[in-house]
């Protein structure tokens, strides 16, 4: 009995001296293993009396229920460890780039043409495409463009050798959708045209003969110039941050009256710092030409310019994004450069 | 135009000299500020001086010693001076010793060959007010002496650039600009009245008028006993600071005229006019003349041309010619002030690359009532500054009489486009403002003066209400919308594009030019659809000449853009149309333009490794790329082996959409790929977008199977040149329903000569029930058999 208490009370050492799970192997034999003591005092009780037996038998299955969690835990402990071994040496470095998933991207101006669509989209306006190669009726005569205006120039415009002389060229701007819209639509219309359109220009830092634009038109019977004002002050609170003023100066476009250049309260130094890199100290940008839809295009395409009104505007995309993302020459966009594209992910 | 304050100050005192105030209000009558110059006195201690006696200098025959007086007491100062323009008694600008002039240069006292020189007389140049340095500044006798010579020079000045649009002829002058700022600010103006002294008579020289569509009024005015000369320096600084160059007094007040009202003038020698008669009409072809810039110029029948008895004199409105100029010698001086049809002066100016500022006055139309009060102060000025006579008669041929016109303006046109708020009584002031005479109630009847002929009809009025009102004050509203948005389309266009960017290309943009003997380089036949092209008639490069009738040309060019600037891979997409010299089919007035998708890669594509190690591109690039378009857009997408110019023979397909070829994608032939400076396999593809947009049917739910599956391999011999599909679609057929997925797990080309080895891995699953042994072993042996049939030839177990 003394022997017994005497294995109890040292097996809580010699089991957390166990190192390894194979010492604990050994120490588990030795303490209550076939081999050990314990398993032989157990054999030995069937010679005891009959009054000892009860009580030889209760003290060994105490015993051993003593002993058994302890090396449980113990090795749990121990596998624990063996695994953070094995963890500890499947170490990465997790800054090394080992594997990367392609990356592409939208180019600058779709991802413009995108962000600008869908906040007139959210406002109700439908999307159209409409023909770059496009008849010279559409792309002045429908606007009220006299037959003497500047703009059909052959200095301008590219004609194209199709159909009658003069009568088909590249779109040198969106608004010839107006027209088409408006011959294959009834009132009301809210209609917005993305698309490249192309002028005779000479390539340098801020010119390209094919560059893009978003065309804007809404006819209603009620819509007035406050509409149009309201209109492109949302969109360029969405566009350039909820901040942004916007202002309306008269111009002149031969298929708007009146008309108006929308000009943005610079974004990037909050009005007219002097040192502004983008809106050189003037604290206005000049972003886009605009006006109400002229009677004349009205009844160029059937519609009453006594019951219906409307605006319409046009930008460029291009510049939207040079202003917005500092992009200092417009030859970037087409050089296609991935180093360029990949910036505007 | 470019306006002087200080010259503006003749003719209106604004309510403020705020430089931003003015800006605003510049910029709010629609005259937008391009820019603002503040001129300045670039010196200090610069006075007017009177040159009291002139010597020799004992030393020195190139300089004279002078002596100037400028303070109260007419103290003399000795000064060492090199110009020899001017005599005792000439009016100078003088820097006193410790003046400090433009650049920095210090004026001190210091002996010049052993005289004493106190200071210096100064030309124009060396003030920075003039280019002219011959000799020095002399100014006009009534300059006062002892004046701080910034303030005789009206220094400093602020000078705005404005930028006026097409249609406002009337505010390219002084007067104009006066007239619009007297209507923004509510204050008076004073328009320029000539006071003509004159004598009897009547110009020698008479007009005919030929071609009333171009000229529609002459008028002449006869100036004699003129002295050529320089003007005086008041005029010239104002020309100056407008930008124009000062010439001689008889052309620049002329000028002075033009930037004053606005009327373009020109003089004549009167006695070099042949003939004394002049006839406007167009030119005959043949023709020739020497314009003033001494370019002989052929004319043609638009031209519009003033002719004495030997011929064109001159160009309307555009330029004169050199041998009626005005020179040092005339004396006798014919003033013309035309009225001329404007597009008839904007495209002879255009065409003889004479863009000037009477023509760019012209082309948008000057006021035809403006030419006898512009000849009249044109005549005042020379009178006053050369003493010259005028004579009282003037020649006035009227070809096309001009008149005001009436408009009738509804208030319910102001509110249509205006909105409500105004009223008959606020729409009638702000008309008023701009001269207009304003009659009647509702309607307003509404008189246009001549110098307006932008107001044409009421919506021209509505125009003018909205600008004197203020854009600014108007209120902002959004309108109702159309319940619009997005087509299916174009949602389905939007995911095209994110999976393409997903699989890591980039979208590129390219000009929609093209070189057509790309299309010989790639080996188009002669009657293929791409040598269909639309060609531009006035290029303005060559690059411009041509529209591209397929997007690979310029992606490859980009791909080659990149590999030359470091990329070791790359791939890049496109959207936008190609152009075909065939009529649309919705409307025929135009070519054929359908939207293109393309795409090109090179190097490794895909999931890249360390150090960039990644799958090389190859076909296989081109048709997984294929495949992908057809999963995003749940296309019935089918690729079949095909040859096609520009691509590797052996490594193409044709896409079908729904059994119809939609396009091609594979390996860019070797050939073409050099061309493009491009290594290893070249990936690429075009397919035309609107036969992939097409909407498809919403997917159906199939529910998967929860039974197990049953799956064998099997490997069949065939011919090199069968396509795997066929084989697929053959053995699945004959698996019929209990077939989910049949799938090429290897290919093996090294059994014998134009045989090659498929291993296929099936896997067959019914809906309902667990497949037994029994039931699979004759579907099995069903597949086998039409393989047979299809030529394969069964390998054993793989």
């Amino acid at each position: 009995m003394e022997e017994l208490d005497q294995i109890v009370a040292t097996a809580p050492s010699r089991i957390e001296a166990a190192k390894s799970l194979d010492d604990l192997e050994t120490v588990e034999a030795e303490l209550i293993g076939r081999q050990s003591k314990l398993a032989e005092l157990q054999r030995g009780v069937g010679k005891l009396s009959d009054d000892e037996k009860p009580v030889m038998g209760r003290a060994l299955q105490e015993a051993r229920s003593a002993m058994q969690p302890i090396i449980a835990a113990r090795r749990a402990e121990l596998e624990r460890r063996a695994a953070d071994l094995l963890l500890e040496d499947d170490r990465v470095d997790m800054t090394l780039e080992a594997y990367r998933l392609p990356t592409g991207s939208l180019h600058l101006i779709q991802q413009t043409i995108d962000e600008i669509t869908d906040i007139f989209v959210a406002l109700g306006y439908a999307v159209a495409d409409g023909p770059e190669a496009e008849l010279s009726v559409y792309n002045f005569d429908a606007l009220n463009t006299p037959p003497t205006h500047p703009s059909r120039a052959e200095s301008d415009t590219m004609y194209l050798e199709f159909g009658p002389h003069d009568s088909a060229l590249l779109r040198t701007q969106t608004s010839p959708m107006q027209v088409r819209w408006m011959e294959n639509h009834e009132p009301p219309v809210h209609v917005i045209v993305p698309g490249k359109v192309y002028r005779s220009d000479t390539i340098d830092a801020s010119h390209l003969p094919v560059f893009h634009q978003i065309e804007g038109l809404a006819v209603d019977v009620d819509i007035t110039f406050a509409d149009l004002k309201g209109t492109l002050a949302h969109f360029a609170r969405e566009f350039f941050g909820p901040a942004t003023t916007v202002r309306l100066r008269p111009h002149f476009f031969p298929f708007t009256e009146p008309s108006a250049e929308l000009d943005v309260s610079c974004f990037n130094c909050d009005g007219g710092e002097a040192s502004c890199r983008v809106c050189k100290g003037v604290g206005w940008l000049e972003m886009l030409g605009c006006g109400m839809v002229d009677p004349n295009v009205l009844e160029n395409v059937g519609y009453d310019p006594e019951a219906l009104t409307g605006f319409a505007f046009g930008m460029g995309v291009e510049r939207m994004a040079m202003v917005r993302h500092g992009i200092n020459n417009i030859r970037h966009f087409i050089e296609n450069d991935i180093r360029f594209l990949g910036q505007f992910t | 135009m470019r306006v002087s304050l200080d010259w503006l100050a003749d003719y209106i005192a604004l309510p403020t000299d705020d430089v931003a105030e003015i800006r605003e209000a510049f910029e709010s009558l629609g005259h937008e500020v391009e820019g603002i110059e503040f001129p300045e006195a670039d010196w200090t201690e610069v006075v007017i001086a009177e040159v009291i006696s002139i010597e020799p200098h004992p030393d020195a025959d190139k300089v004279r010693l002078c002596q100037v007086v400028y303070d109260d007491a007419r103290t003399p100062v000795d000064v060492v001076c090199g110009a020899w323009n001017f005599d005792v008694g000439a009016i100078v600008p003088f820097a006193k010793p410790g003046a400090v002039l433009p650049g920095g240069f210090e004026i001190g006292t210091r002996k010049i060959r052993g005289v004493q020189s106190n200071g210096m007389i100064c030309s124009e140049r060396e003030l920075g007010i003039g280019e002219d340095a011959a000799g020095i500044l002399v100014l006009d006798a009534d300059a006062t002496v002892g004046l701080d010579f910034a303030e005789y020079v009206a220094l400093p000045d602020v000078i705005f650039d404005l930028s006026i649009t097409p249609n406002r002829p009337d505010a390219m002058s002084m007067m104009g600009i006066a007239r619009e700022l007297s209507a923004y600010f509510d204050v008076p103006y004073s328009m320029v009245e000539p006071d003509l002294p004159t004598v009897p008579g009547t110009p020698s020289t008479s007009v005919d008028i030929e071609d009333p569509s171009g000229c529609l009024r002459f008028t002449g005015r006869e100036i004699q006993n003129v002295v050529i000369g320089r003007s005086p320096f008041w005029m010239r600084q104002r020309l100056r600071s407008a930008g124009v160059r000062s010439i001689s007094n008889a052309v620049d007040v002329t000028n002075y005229v033009m930037l004053e009202l606005g009327h373009p003038l020109h003089a004549f020698d009167a006695d070099r006019v042949v003939g004394e008669h002049l006839v406007v009409r167009r030119a005959e072809s043949g023709e020739k003349m020497t314009t003033l810039d001494d370019i002989e110029r052929a004319l043609s029948q638009d031209d519009l041309v003033i002719c004495d008895a030997s011929g064109p004199i001159s160009l309307a409105g555009t330029m004169g010619g050199a041998t009626s100029e005005v020179s040092q010698q005339t004396t006798r001086v014919f003033l013309e002030a035309a009225t001329w049809d404007p597009p008839t002066i904007m495209w002879m100016s255009r065409r003889h690359g004479l863009r000037s500022e009477a023509s760019s006055r012209f082309e948008r139309g000057v006021d035809p009532g403006l030419p006898l009060r512009a000849s009249s102060r044109a005549a005042q000025l020379l009178a006053a500054m050369s003493g010259a006579t005028i004579l009282e008669g003037v020649v006035d041929e009227i070809a096309v009489p001009v008149t005001e016109h009436t408009l009738e303006l509804r208030l319910s046109d102001i509110t249509r486009t205006l909105g409500p708020g105004f009223s008959v009584g606020e729409v009638a002031r702000l008309l008023e403002k701009l001269e207009l005479d304003v009659a009647g109630a509702d309607p307003l009847s509404v008189v246009v003066p001549t110098f307006r002929p932008d107001l044409e009809r009421p919506i021209d009025l509505v125009e003018e209400v909205a600008r004197l009102h203020g854009f600014d004050r108007f209120g902002e509203s959004l309108p109702r919308g159309s319940a619009a948005g997005l087509t299916a389309e174009q949602h389905r266009e939007r995911r095209l594009r994110s999976a393409l960017v997903g699989a890591g290309l980039h979208q590129a943009v390219h000009l929609s030019f093209m070189d057509p003997d790309d299309l010989d380089m790639i080996g188009y036949p002669a009657d293929h659809w791409a040598r269909r092209i639309v060609t531009v008639r006035n290029p303005l490069r060559e690059e411009e000449g041509a529209l591209r009738t397929t997007l690979l040309p310029g992606l490859l060019a980009s791909l080659r853009y990149n590999a030359s600037h470091g990329a070791g891979h790359g791939g890049l997409f496109e959207t936008g149309r190609v152009f075909f010299s065939e009529a649309d089919d919705t409307d025929a007035r135009i070519p054929q333009q359908p939207v293109r998708v393309g795409f090109a890669l090179f190097g490794v594509s895909g999931g890249l490794e360390l150090g960039g190690s990644g799958r090389p591109t190859d076909a296989f690039t081109a048709t997984a790329l294929a495949r992908l378009i057809g999963e995003v857009l749940d296309l019935d997408l089918e690729l079949r082996p095909a040859t096609y110019p520009g691509y590797h023979p052996g490594r193409c397909a044709e896409v079908a959409v729904s059994g119809n070829v939609v396009g091609h994608v594979g390996e860019v032939h070797p050939t073409v790929a050099r061309h493009y400076d491009l290594e290893g396999r070249v990936a690429a593809g075009e397919l035309n977008m609107p036969d992939l947009l097409a909407p498809t049917p919403k997917p159906q739910l199939e529910s998967p199977s929860v039974f197990p599956r049953s799956e064998f391999d099997l490997a069949f011999v065939i011919e090199r040149d069968m396509p795997a599909v066929e084989l697929l679609a053959a053995t699945v057929a004959a698996g019929g329903e209990l077939i989910e997925s049949a799938e090429v797990f290897d290919e093996y080309r090294g059994l014998e000569e134009g045989r090659k080895s498929l291993a296929i891995h099936y896997v067959l699953r019914a809906p309902d029930r667990t497949l037994s042994g029994e039931e699979v072993a004759p579907v099995r042996s069903a597949m086998i058999e039409a393989a047979a049939a299809t030529g394969a030839e069964l390998r054993g177990r793989a």
